[in-house]
């Protein structure tokens, strides 16, 4: 039973995966095209003569989207901060009195 | 162009193989070696996307840190897979 | 239990360590005119340390540095994402670009192979996340090799 629900589960999510790809396709067909363009003149044209960078993706990840940076750089730091707290060196417990 | 298509094809067909072998192998040093050869096709198949940003780092990561971190952890719990 | 590999891998991994670190110093430095950054770098040179603890079995006390790196890293980040604020403009905002001091030189528009002496606040920003990254993973590892009998620490 459980075997049942988790395929028809599955299949559910990829008939979505699926419908979301043929949503994707650009307007003349293709995988070339993509639907959302409409900040990718003003990316490519703007990181040049204000950012003075030539790296475009290098402009976008620590320019104009730097706060998700500063989220990836947080989400590391936590990350090891739960790795030290786990890993950390403690005492044997007391026995505990009946 | 052709040379290009038939490479694509051997790379996803690689992926593809390697996926299915990190599930079949029972020993769990293998799979995670496993794991490394599939984070590394993949990676080839990000550079031949044109994104050799997401490359590197997937290179970097999956194939050396990843693999290194599970042998880590499988050489501190059980080698193989299943209940004792 | 010590353990340790062969001579051969010990010493072809201490002869290649120095190649993979100056590769990520140049991933990261060089972030913002070719492919790479911050992130991939620093992942590049902290795979140079799970090479070292693999092969040789030990590695000296690093962990106090490395959790001084990783802290300074994020305070510089802060500092530089608030140094917008400080010069009168929002925050992120590429305030040092074309002023003419450190990472302050024009670009030329259209293709060209570029300076390094370009970017503004983006390639410090790369230098500070490289260092953040380098320490992340670098004492991720360090702590799993202890605690799993891997790795022995140095005196």
């Amino acid at each position: 039973m459980k075997k049942v629900i988790a395929m028809i589960a599955l299949l559910i999510i990829f008939a979505f995966l699926a419908g979301a790809i043929v949503e994707m396709r650009g307007e003349d067909g293709g995988f070339g095209n993509p639907v959302n363009t409409d900040m990718d003149e003003y990316f490519l044209g703007d990181s040049q003569p204000h950012n003075q960078v030539n790296n475009v993706v290098t402009a976008v990840l620590f320019d104009y989207r730097g706060l998700d940076t500063l989220g990836e750089a947080t989400i590391l730091f936590s990350a090891v901060s739960g790795v030290l707290t786990v890993l950390r060196k403690i005492k044997a417990p007391k026995e505990v009195e009946k | 162009m052709t040379l290009y298509y038939v490479l694509q094809l051997l790379v996803l067909i690689g992926l593809v193989t390697t996926a299915a072998a990190v599930i079949w192998f029972k020993d769990l040093i293998s799979a995670a070696i496993a794991l490394g050869a599939s984070s590394l096709i993949l990676a080839l198949q990000f550079y031949l996307l044109r994104a050799p940003d997401v490359a590197i780092a997937e290179a970097a990561v999956g194939a050396a840190l990843t693999t290194a971190i599970f042998i880590f952890a499988i050489r501190s719990t059980d080698r193989t897979e299943g209940y004792r | 239990m010590k353990w340790k590999m062969s001579v051969i891998v010990r010493t072809v991994s201490d002869v290649m360590v120095v190649p993979i670190i100056v590769f990520g110093i140049y991933l990261i430095l060089h972030g913002h005119l070719t492919p790479g950054g911050g992130f991939q770098g620093g992942a590049v040179v902290a795979s140079a340390t799970a090479l070292l603890i693999v092969s040789n079995g030990a590695l000296k006390d690093y962990k106090g540095d490395f959790s001084t790196m990783e802290s300074a890293g994020l305070t510089f980040f802060f500092l530089l994402a608030f140094l917008g604020i400080v010069m009168g403009f929002a925050m992120f905002y590429n305030s040092l670009a074309g002023t003419g001091g450190i990472f302050g030189g024009t670009v030329m528009s259209g293709i060209n192979p570029g300076y390094i002496n370009t970017g503004g606040t983006v390639p410090l920003m790369n230098i500070v996340v490289g260092m953040e990254v380098i320490a992340a993973l670098s004492l991720i590892l360090w702590m799993m090799a202890k605690n799993s009998g891997m790795m022995e620490v140095e005196k």
